[in-house]
Order: C-alpha cells, then structure tokens, then sequence
C-alpha cells in the first residue's frame, strides 16, 4: 500500500550562519493509512517541526513530504488544495487556537460553505442556495455532535471564553473535520485538558479513526498518553530531531532498545506508588541536555548515555536499524539488547 | 549530594513530639468578584505531621492552590480567609497565622514555611543574578553574614546539584528550566525552613528533568526529613513522593489518607475516578474512562455533595445532603454517602479497566 504520508530524509534549519539550529535532522517515516503513529521526545527534539512539516505549514529545508506518493513541494495546484484540505493539524492551546470573535457555529459553518465539501454548486439558484444553508447547517449539527458537544443547541451560539479547555478542544476537532480529512495530526492535543476529561478526548480521536478512516500523527511528550492512545499503533521516539527508535507500541515499551528510550520509560513517573517504586532508573552521565547550537558529535545522546562506547558513539552518527522484534533503533551497542524496565 | 554537607539542622523537627507543625481547622477561602463570591476553599481540616509528605491532587478549581497560597498569606487582596485557623508550632511555641502582624509574617514566611512556586522563572527577578537575590532575602530577614550566607546558599546549590560556581553569578534566563526549579528549591531552603509547601513541582518540565526534581524531593523526605505539602494536578507526583494523599474537589477536602489506600483501595467515587483516568506507562494496557461533566461553577455550587452531578454513585439524597469526612478505615477518611458501593465496584470491575496483552 503507498503510506498516505511519506517522509524522505526531511531536515529543517531555523536561523542561519552561526544562529543556525537543525530542528529536524534527516528523518524519515512511512505512516499507512489508518494508522497510529506517536511521535514522543522532550521540549527541543524536532517533534512539533515535524507536524508543522507534514500539515504545510512549514517548507522542509532538505528532504521531501510525499502525500499520497506525490511531492507536496511539486503538486499541481489542484492536488496541493486537495492535500491541504485532507492532512489537518489540531493545536495544543485551545485558548489561542480559537476565534474569540467568533461563535462556534461560524467556525464550523464558515469552512463548511467555503470549501463546498457538501456537493452543492455555490452558484446554485435562489432556492439552492437556501438548501445549501439549511445541509450546511445540519452538517454542524452532526459534526458537534461527532465531538460530543450535546446537546447541540447548547453550544452553536457560545464564544469560545464561555467554553472549558476540553470543550474548546473539542471544537477545534469539529472545525478540522469541516474538510473531512483523512489525516490529522494531534500537536499535544490534550496537554492543557484536565486529567478527568483527557481520556473522553483521546477516546474520541480513537472513535474517528474507526468511523471516519482518519490516520493519526499523535505529537506528545506524554509516555502515558502515547502508550494508551497508540496502543495498535506505532511509536517513534525522538531527541534532538533524530529518530533514535520505533516501533510498534506494545514492543517499545516493554522492551525498549534505545538507551534513550529506556532512560525515559524510566524516568517517567507512574501514577501507581508500586509501579513507581519498582520501577529501574537510568542512571545519565549528565542530566544537561545539550544545546541545539552546539550538538555533540556522532550520537547526539553519547554525551549522557551510560553505554558510551568511546571512539565510536562519539564518531558515527548511528544508523535506524531494523531490529527482528519489530521497529529499528538507532544504536549499534545496545540494539540487541533486552531493555528491562520493569 | 556530596554527603558530608551539613544539613542536619532539619532534626530538630522530629523532637516536636506529636504536636503537627500545621494545622488547618475549617478553612475557608472566597474571592470577591463582579459575579459574586467564588467559593475556593470550603472548610479544610488537616493536620500537617512532622516529617510527613502530603499531597493535594484535584483539578484546576479543586482549591489546592488557593490554599497553598492561604497557608503563607499570599493570596490577592480580593481574597478572603474567614472563618478558620491556620495553626503553626515549632519549639513549643504556637503561631496563628491569620492574624499575625507583617513583621512577624515575613518571619513566617521563608524561616519557617517556604513555598515553591510553579513558575521557576516567575519566581526570579530577571535582572538580579541569583546571587544577589538571596543576599536580598538573607539580609531582609536580618541575616547579614555575608560569608555565612555565601557558603550555605554554595552547600545547598550542592545539595541539589547544581554547579555553585556557575550558578551563583548567573541570571535565571541563563538557567535551564530544571536547573531553575533546583536553584528555586535551594533559596526556599536557604534559611531552614521547618514546611515546604511546593505547588505543582513538576509541571512544565521535561521527563528527565522531572525525574531529577523528583529523586531530589525524595531525598528531602527520606533523608532529611522535610515536613511537605505538594499541590499537584499530576497523580504520579502524589504516587512518587507522597506518605499521605488528600484529594481535593469544589473547595474540599472529599478524601484523605495513606498514599497506598487512596491508589489502591480509593473510597471517594472523585479519587475513583481521577485513578481510573489516568493511564500508567509501564503497566500493560488498560481501559480508561474519565469522568463525565465538568468541574463546578465555583459561584453557583451545586446542592448537596458538589460531585453528584458527575458521580455514577449518586443517589437522590447526594443531591440533598452534603456528607462530611466519615473514617474508612486507619488514618483514612472520605466524605461519601455511598464508600460502601465504591469497594463494591472495585471489587468488582477491578481498581483500572481490563488490562489488555
């Protein structure tokens, strides 16, 4: 099958001259459709970059983003509209990612006439035209109601101050599904949500996977999030915007390869006071993590990693092998290692 | 930590007795606005123990914030504490702290109960170097050692391992947001407080970092025997280093106990659901369901117990009659009409969901 989102050896600087950082440093990644990728990593490692890349927003510096099989950077017109349309993004701040100025039922009916996702001609006669107002507006109703927002009538004349972080967000997935996309990316999408209300929102995304055909590209650095929501699905793990391993969800955190990923998996607290208690740290050569403007030779984690092998982690940038297990992992030393955690 | 630093000063915590170095007796906290009177805290009782780490878990409007600020007086002025009691011991002596005078509140605050802010870089002055803040905060509470001060402040940079040297003559923007929160933790401790209330310790931070901030807290606790009271939204916060949990919601404390009851054998159906909400990274899979509705209009409470509009346990007299703190078991209170059918249900359908693979 061609993946629907393809990226090939994507890099992206910011700055430039001696200012220069690499965001993102030559990563690719294959996502079918229907699947679930996480991408994890801490503040810095390239993860939003990457989403900001595959929904538009920012230009690869190197590299190509093929959707569909085709270059993103060389669409035709038409296609280009057509994969803007389809590849969504929905932001972590639902308090800066909404239109004060506007209802919810403008945020959702604009889109809906704008982009005639309804079939109706938009020079439609006089009697048309009503109709199309009358399915757009039964259109929002549904989408609303996709989200959870019941009643409907309750919520299609609210400004977003008069909504809570999780009924915000929940707009901002209706609006998305305005264009009925066939990929989303979830850019830390239940971060700023209360813990009681983030399990009904990721629940939600699951659902729209099953009904609506969605592919996910879930952008968190929330190990637990990642794990629950990407359970069938795959996670990548990131630092300082290299993949330094992926796999399928129940593989990587079991039995994780990557000193990196074990030094998270471990580090992680665990809302359980026995789990947290068992659980095996890692112990870093350094807690620092190093500056993008000055990063390390060869693996970029050497400089913390307990397994350092001096003259050849600091040398070679290590290649994301495969491993048998399922996913590959980008460290020579330990890829046949089982990583225990627990 | 270089072990051989001296720190033991904290023992002297332990020769109190039994006497809790904090207590909380019907607290309540409201906040004048345009719309009316916000009900933030409602009646807090609690009893801080020497020694002891307590954790308040709720969400945002739970009130634990609001009474963290309340116990150091530093909430806005829009605030009101009345009525309650805010009672503070140490070496004999007792201190009500609501109506202490601003000369001996400044030697409440920091000398005998520090607080450590969320926001490490909002805590900073972001044009005096980290140095001269604490030269600031020694000499104010009339401590003028120069040296003195200098070579504890470089003893706690140490404790919380930090680089003294690089960070003493640093700017906070020059600190990373981890190394911040350490060099936060070491000035709160700088004048041997006998409480550290620390409000959402974590949050915002890096998994690595947050390991490194929570190993330190641990050593607080363990080795030296901090009394501290964590304010968090993040139950893994509460699992790592609390001896104690109380859970907060619409202003109250609704459940309170041994850390291993509240994660184990929960009898609010609010801790219930917090716990069933929240995924575990290492434990296999398991179903998760949160908790339907939101939190309360804090103006506007709902009648009877505040959580029945969400509660799968609630019956027509929640919505009549507001229970108070009923004992459950050792050391282990919860304010529920129905704790018997929340142990039911768990013996049930298990603590979590099914746990898949």
């Amino acid at each position: 099958m061609t993946p629907i989102v393809e990226l090939r050896n994507v890099t992206k600087h910011f700055g430039s001259g001696r200012d220069r950082v690499t965001a993102v440093d030559s990563i690719s990644l294959d996502i079918e459709p229907g699947e679930i990728v996480c991408l994890v990593g801490e503040s810095g490692c390239g993860k939003s970059t990457t989403g900001r890349m595959v929904v538009g927003l920012l230009p690869p510096s190197e590299g190509q983003i093929l959707y569909q099989g085709q270059d993103i950077a060389s669409m035709e017109k038409a296609d280009y509209q057509q994969y803007r349309r389809a590849v969504q993004i929905i932001h972590q701040d639902p308090y800066a990612s909404l239109n004060p100025t506007q209802t919810v039922r403008q945020m959702i009916v604009t889109p809906l006439l704008r982009h005639q996702t309804l079939g109706a001609s938009r020079n439609g006669g006089g009697g048309g035209r009503r109709g199309r107002r009358r399915d757009v507006e039964r259109r929002a109703a549904e989408l609303l109601e996709i989200v959870d927002l019941t009643p409907v009538s309750d919520f299609l004349d609210k400004y977003p101050h008069q909504l809570s972080g999780g009924q915000r967000q929940r707009v901002s997935v209706a609006r998305a599904l305005t264009v009925e996309p066939k990929f989303i990316v979830a850019d830390e999408a239940v971060s700023m949500v209360d813990v009681s209300i983030r399990v009904s929102l990721l629940n939600m995304l699951y659902r729209l996977k099953d009904e609506f055909d969605v592919t996910f590209l879930f952008i968190t650095h929330d190990l637990a999030l990642a794990k629950y929501f990407a359970w069938e699905g795959r996670i990548t793990v990131m630092y300082l915007g290299r993949i330094v391993e992926e796999g399928p969800t129940p593989r990587l955190i079991t039995d994780s390869r990557h000193p990196y990923t074990q030094a998270l998996l471990g580090a992680v607290p665990e809302a359980d006071p026995e789990l947290a208690k068992k659980k095996v740290h890692i112990e870093l050569r350094s807690a620092e993590i190093p500056s993008l403007l000055n990063l390390p030779t060869g693996c970029t984690f050497h400089p913390r990693c307990p397994y350092h092998v001096p003259g050849e982690c600091d040398l070679l940038v290590p290649p994301l092998d495969l491993i048998p297990d399922g996913g590959s992992v980008a460290c020579p030393v330990r890829m046949s290692e089982p990583g225990q955690i627990v | 930590m270089s072990q051989s630093t001296d720190l033991s000063w904290h023992q002297d915590v332990e020769e109190n007795g039994s006497r809790p170095p904090l207590s909380l007796q019907d607290v309540h906290v409201s906040y004048r606005t345009r719309k009316g009177s916000v009900q933030a805290v409602r009646g807090v009782t609690l009893d801080l123990q020497a020694g002891e780490s307590l954790a308040l878990i709720g969400e945002s409007g739970s009130g634990k914030t609001t009474l963290g600020l309340g116990i150091v007086r530093l909430l806005v002025e829009t605030a009101q504490v009345s009525p309650g009691k805010i009672i503070y011991r140490r070496d004999g002596r007792e201190l009500d702290v609501l109506s202490l005078a601003e000369g001996p509140l400044r030697e409440f605050r920091w000398r005998d109960c520090a607080m450590v802010f969320q926001s490490a870089l909002n805590a900073f002055n972001p044009v005096l170097k980290v140095w001269d803040q604490v030269w600031d905060t020694a000499k104010a509470h009339r401590w003028n050692n120069r040296e003195e001060v200098r070579e504890r402040f470089l003893d706690l940079l140490r404790f919380v391992q930090l680089d003294p040297d690089r960070v003493i003559d640093s700017y906070a923007h020059e600190l990373s947001g981890g190394m911040r929160q350490r060099a936060l933790l070491a000035i709160s401790l700088l004048l041997d407080p006998q409480i550290l209330i620390l409000d959402e310790p974590t949050t915002a931070l890096d998994i690595l970092t947050q390991r490194t901030i929570i190993d330190l807290l641990r050593r607080l606790k363990e080795d030296l025997h901090f009394t501290m009271l964590f304010i968090s939204h993040d139950l893994a916060i509460a699992a790592e280093l609390a001896d104690r949990v109380a859970t907060m919601y619409a202003g109250q404390v609704v459940e309170l106990g041994p850390v291993e009851d509240i994660f184990y054998r929960p009898r609010h159906p609010y801790s219930l659901g917090l716990i069933r909400a929240v995924p575990t990274v290492t434990g296999g899979f398991e179903e998760l369901s949160s908790i339907p509705g939101s939190p309360p209009d804090l103006i506007n409470l709902p009648t009877g117990c505040k959580f029945h509009p969400r509660c799968p346990f609630a019956s027509e007299r929640c919505s009549r009659e507001e229970p108070g703190l009923e004992k459950v078991g050792d050391n282990h209170y919860a304010a529920c009409w129905h704790t018997d059918a929340v142990q039911e249900d768990i013996e049930r359908n298990g603590l979590r969901g099914k746990r898949r693979a």
